[in-house]
């Protein structure tokens, strides 16, 4: 009873919370670049529109990737939620991420194409990083399970601060903001027309922002897991790590696709791969 | 209600001097701040409610015109912004110019002025707003615009 | 009861290899589907039969022996004949070697009384592999062969039928010997197949690569049987159950081993085309579609693992296993990394296919219950799924006359049913809820106390997501014109949809094939199973969990809320955004260009080829890989 409880609590909440971050984010950058900004609910506003237009596709089946997206998302979520096998989780988020992209390849558009490519170069650059971190987790704590990690008195930040950095980066990446917005750029509006999601339009497109909003929970909820020994500053983190990710879309530019393979590569995987010799070597566990 | 608190727009240029075009991006920028009515610049048709068209039409154009109001999912309005854009301004009688948006397509306001000011633009935004509020309402569908082949002046 | 069903797998084969021959082609159709019945119920009969050893002794021993002495002198005659015919000294020259291992084998070898056959969990499993998805694969054959041949100018069906099913028969006995001399003949022999299928178009390419093939599996033959020459003369054993026990003696026993175990392993290996042996298996694409599904991806490269994976007990905990997991990882990595700057479909597929199996040797080197257990269940999935997406791939070059991914583009619009089911083939080998992916995930849970295989496994995992999704957006993308006409034969799309199923049955019923087959298979290699527990649906170990079932409820759950919600919103089907430069005249899939004329867009996806070109890692791989086996060969130093 309580499990059901906690899934519709979930399902209801997430895209609530997720939409007032999407909120916070375009007010924040508003105030950043000295202007206004549209209300606070405006992405609830701009759901509600899309869905009362027609349903124009390109292919008739498009819409069915989108849906399995939305689907995984809130899997993957729900599976955080219920402390699973961190790994599964990551899986199980590559089917979401995946499913974006084969839909943005289904439309058949050269704009479509073009930003599904480069967003499988942004797959290839972060999904190495996230299971280094599940490869972190079961070092310190012996299991994949996260129910174990957050049964744990001392957080996960101390022993992986190199981790987190990457990690920060990742959330960059994921999110697809500046520097790395460049196959779909939610947020400066237009990047290769609409980049995968050109194609979209009417409840479609509302069904990806819906999973966005998801999307927000749960790429924050990773970031929690840093401190989840003390709930309090691991939303904290969380929130922390969002603000400061928006203040990094705000003071950058777009770069090319190849120098965030490069840096992902080179500078993230050799931050990870040093932070878990040093856990291997050490041998530390979490208290 | 719901249709005016996010209104999206795809600004079209055929055959402007740019003069239109550059006040319609200021529109965007932190002075006028259209964004604070929920105004983004889409740049794809599919996701677009409002097309803010600028430009007197040439020949060359005219399928782009239809190409694009075909592709803006219902409901939609147009916006005509400048005298060029309404009437065809003082290109009108150009051999290659057509005169006009409504020409083409069925507008539903129009902005004069040469160029208009960002508030003029920003007031135009509004008035279609409302008509798409109709729209949406009455449930008019726009009907898919016909292609008539490359259009060439008879004069040429 | 046994001993007749084992008979029974070899001799039946070679009685359909005979059939072919003597019949006419018109008839192959109903060889071949009398051949898929037959093969799936002895397959099926062996596995109810339940376990055990087949020895064979007294009289049968005799007669049996003098024939695999015949036949291995008959296999080297021929290679000798044939790299003599084509001038091809490398091989002639591996071929005197062999001939002359043979004969000192002969003369100094002390020669066993008696020979057996093993059937324990996992031969049961790869008979069902082979005779299950080997005969369907002929059966495709039969759609396939007669276009295929009407492009070349060729008519050697019956040889090429022949030796499909001698292969088969040759498969069988090899996965179910425990004699290694005799698994060492039925090694040669599918070697022989091999060449004789590679090079069956008879041009020059053809011939080359089927000689880098038999070259390259000589080398390995040559490892192989120094290795049981130096079992046999100094520790007196002659059977891979011989080295099991031996091994699990004393610590001193299982270090002596080290150097044997290990040549036999570096005959796996090339078997299963690992660097620095991979170059075969990429010039065996040149063959006909068929045998790549049979031989090059689900049967004859599985006998390398095969054995690498019987051979755990000698290794497992040791240097020499952290040795081998290492340089399966590398080789995993590596090859991940060179499939994705590859466009000919059968190079992705081949490169894919020696990375799986680099995944599988690491896991068996890694030598806890739970890696050896992924080995083997990735043994299980790869085959299924790699057979299928070859043999699509035969049958998508048929329907558009390409190999190149980017004419793939919409090919959902001239093809959809075998393009859903290539669509299902490459998910299932990259996507959870199907089975490889959740071996994958067993296989990375093991490795995690090994950083330096878990970070190579870690990349080759990212890696062969890019190049699978890159595959799967352009045949599922929506923009070509139709006008190929897919040709619908029953044994075309019969063996696919065989294939596509028992993907979805393995991956849903994982838990029924891992209580019977695979716990019980690790228990014998190393001893203790590998805790395994919870509940039907969720694959519970010590160290993690993987909740399968609740991922198909809730892709079922997607497909069905996407049937209900279809038609709520009606769809209005537009063109794509060219910047308003559609031709609205015809298709509208063509732009107007900037000279007024119509031209069609083309985008081709990221290949790379100047960071994971072959030119620019072969080497590399070839380098390291060296140096891994060098390493190994000393028993692992110090890893």
């Amino acid at each position: 009873m309580n499990d059901i409880l906690t899934i519709i609590l979930v399902l209801i909440g997430a895209p609530i919370l997720g939409c007032l971050a999407s909120g916070i984010d375009r007010k924040l950058t508003a105030r950043l670049q000295g202007r206004v900004g549209p209300p606070l609910l405006q992405p609830y506003y701009d759901v509600r529109k899309l869905f009362s237009k027609d349903n124009m596709v390109v292919n008739p089946s498009q819409n069915f990737y989108v849906i399995v997206y939305l689907v995984f998302i809130v899997l993957s979520l729900l599976m955080l939620v219920f402390k699973q096998d961190f790994l599964m989780i990551i899986f199980v988020y590559t089917v979401a991420s995946v499913a974006l992209v084969v839909g943005g390849m289904s439309t058949g558009s050269p704009y479509a194409r073009v930003g599904s490519s480069r967003e499988i170069m942004a797959i290839l650059s972060y999904e190495p990083v996230l299971i280094l971190y599940a490869l972190a987790i079961y070092l310190l704590t012996g299991t994949f399970k996260l129910s174990a990690l957050l049964d744990k008195s001392s957080p996960l930040l101390i022993y992986t601060p190199l981790i987190f950095i990457a990690m920060i980066v990742v959330l960059n990446i994921k999110l697809k903001k500046s520097p790395f917005d460049y196959s779909t750029s939610h947020h400066g509006h237009q990047e290769l027309v609409k980049g995968m999601t050109t194609e979209y339009g009417g409840p479609g497109f509302a069904t990806i922002e819906i999973a966005h909003f998801y999307e927000y929970v749960f790429l924050t909820g990773l970031i929690f897991l840093f401190w989840a020994s003390t709930p309090v500053i691991g939303v904290l983190i969380g929130i922390i790590a969002y603000l400061l990710v928006i203040v990094i879309d705000n003071i950058t530019a777009r770069v090319y696709w190849q120098w965030m393979l490069k840096l992902s590569w080179t500078v993230l995987l050799v931050m990870s791969i040093v932070n878990i010799a040093f856990l291997y070597v050490s041998g530390a566990q979490l208290a | 209600m719901s249709l005016a608190k996010s209104p999206w727009i795809i600004h079209v240029n055929v055959n402007s001097c740019n003069g239109c075009d550059i006040e319609v991006v200021a529109c965007l920028t932190p002075l006028y701040d259209a964004e604070r009515f929920g105004v983004l610049n889409i740049g794809t048709p599919k996701q677009a409610d409002i097309m803010v068209v600028t430009g007197s039409v040439n020949y060359k154009n005219v399928n782009v015109l239809k190409n694009l109001y075909n592709q803006i999912p219902d409901p939609k309005v147009v916006l005509a912004v400048g005298a060029c854009a309404s009437t065809g301004g003082i290109f009108h009688d150009c051999y290659n110019v057509v005169g006009g948006v409504d020409q083409v397509i069925p507008v539903d306001a129009y902005v004069p002025g040469c160029c208009p000011r960002p508030e003029a633009i920003l007031d135009g935004v509004v008035a279609a707003l409302s008509i798409l509020e109709e729209k949406k309402k009455g449930n008019v569908k726009g009907k898919e615009v016909k292609l008539k082949g490359n259009e060439v002046p008879s004069n040429a | 009861m046994i001993e007749n069903t084992v008979m029974l797998l070899i001799i039946v084969p070679l009685l359909f290899s005979l059939l072919f021959v003597a019949l006419p082609k018109s008839l192959y159709k109903y060889l071949a589907w009398a051949f898929f019945i037959i093969g799936v119920a002895l397959s099926v009969s062996l596995v109810l039969g339940g376990t055990g050893v087949v020895p064979v002794e007294g009289p049968n021993f005799a007669m049996f022996e003098n024939i695999v002495l015949v036949l291995e002198v008959l296999v080297i005659l021929f290679i000798l004949a044939v790299s003599a015919k084509y001038k091809n000294w490398p091989t002639l020259g591996l071929g005197i070697i062999s001939a002359a291992l043979f004969a000192y084998t002969y003369a100094n070898v002390p020669g066993a009384e008696s020979a057996s056959f093993n059937i324990d969990q996992l031969a049961q499993l790869m008979i069902l592999i082979v005779n299950i998805v080997g005969t369907a694969i002929i059966l495709f054959a039969t759609g396939y062969m007669d276009q295929y041949e009407e492009h070349r100018h060729l008519n050697r069906q019956r040889i090429f039928y022949f030796t499909m099913s001698f292969f088969l028969a040759a498969m069988n006995g090899l996965v179910m010997s425990d004699t290694l001399g005799w698994l060492y003949l039925f090694w040669e022999l599918t070697t022989l197949c091999s060449f004789v299928l590679i090079s069956y178009n008879m041009d020059e390419e053809g011939i080359n690569n089927g000689f880098r093939a038999l070259a390259l599996n000589l080398v390995g033959g040559v490892a192989m049987s120094i290795g049981i020459i130096m079992l046999a003369t100094k520790y007196d054993i002659s059977s891979l159950t011989g080295i099991a026990t031996y091994a699990g003696t004393d610590a001193v026993a299982l270090a002596a081993l080290a150097l044997p175990v290990a040549l036999l392993c570096i005959g796996g290996f090339a078997k299963s085309a690992q660097m620095p042996f991979h170059s075969w298996l990429l010039g065996a694409m040149v063959a006909p579609t068929p045998v790549s599904a049979l031989l090059h991806s689900s049967t004859m490269v599985n006998a390398g693992v095969f054995l690498v994976v019987k051979l755990v007990p000698a290794y497992a905990n040791t240097s020499l296993g952290t040795a081998i997991a290492v340089y399966g990882s590398f080789t995993f990595v590596i090859c991940s990394a060179l499939a994705l700057s590859q466009r000919n479909a059968k190079r992705v597929l081949a490169y894919s296919t020696i990375a799986n199996l680099g995944l599988i040797i690491a896991s068996a080197g890694i030598g806890t219950p739970l890696a050896v257990a992924a080995s083997m269940m990735l043994i299980l999935f790869h085959a299924i799924s790699k057979g299928l997406l070859f043999l699509c791939t035969g049958e998508i070059e048929h329907t558009i006359g390409s190999r190149d991914i980017e004419d793939m583009s919409g090919l959902i619009k001239k093809a959809p049913l075998l393009t859903s089911i290539a669509a299902l083939g490459m998910i299932s080998m990259l996507l959870p809820p199907f089975g490889v992916l959740l071996t994958k995930w067993v296989s990375m849970e093991a490795a995690s106390n090994n950083p330096v295989v878990i970070v190579f496994i870690v990349l080759g995992s990212a890696l062969t997501t890019v190049y699978y999704s890159k595959w799967l957006g352009t045949i599922l993308s929506s923009s070509m014109d139709k006008n190929a006409v897919p040709h619908k034969k029953l044994e075309t799309y019969f063996p696919l949809s065989v294939l596509a199923l028992s993907i979805i049955g393995t991956s849903i019923f994982i838990f029924s094939i891992y209580n019977y087959f695979i716990g019980p298979q690790v228990e014998i290699l190393l001893g203790n199973v590998p805790n395994i527990t919870g509940p039907v649906g969720q694959f519970t170990s010590e160290i993690g969990a993987f909740d399968y079932a609740a991922v198909f409820v809730v892709l079922a759950l997607a497909i069905l809320i996407y049937l209900a919600t279809k038609n709520m919103f009606t769809p209005r089907i537009a063109s794509y955004y060219m910047c308003g430069e559609n031709n609205l005249e015809k298709d509208r899939l063509m732009f107007r260009n900037g000279l007024c004329s119509y031209e069609k867009s083309s985008v081709s996806n990221i290949y790379l080829q100047n960071i994971f070109g072959e030119s620019k890692l072969t080497t590399f791989g070839y380098a390291i890989s060296i140096i891994l086996i060098v390493i190994a060969l000393a028993g692992g130093v110090g890893l």
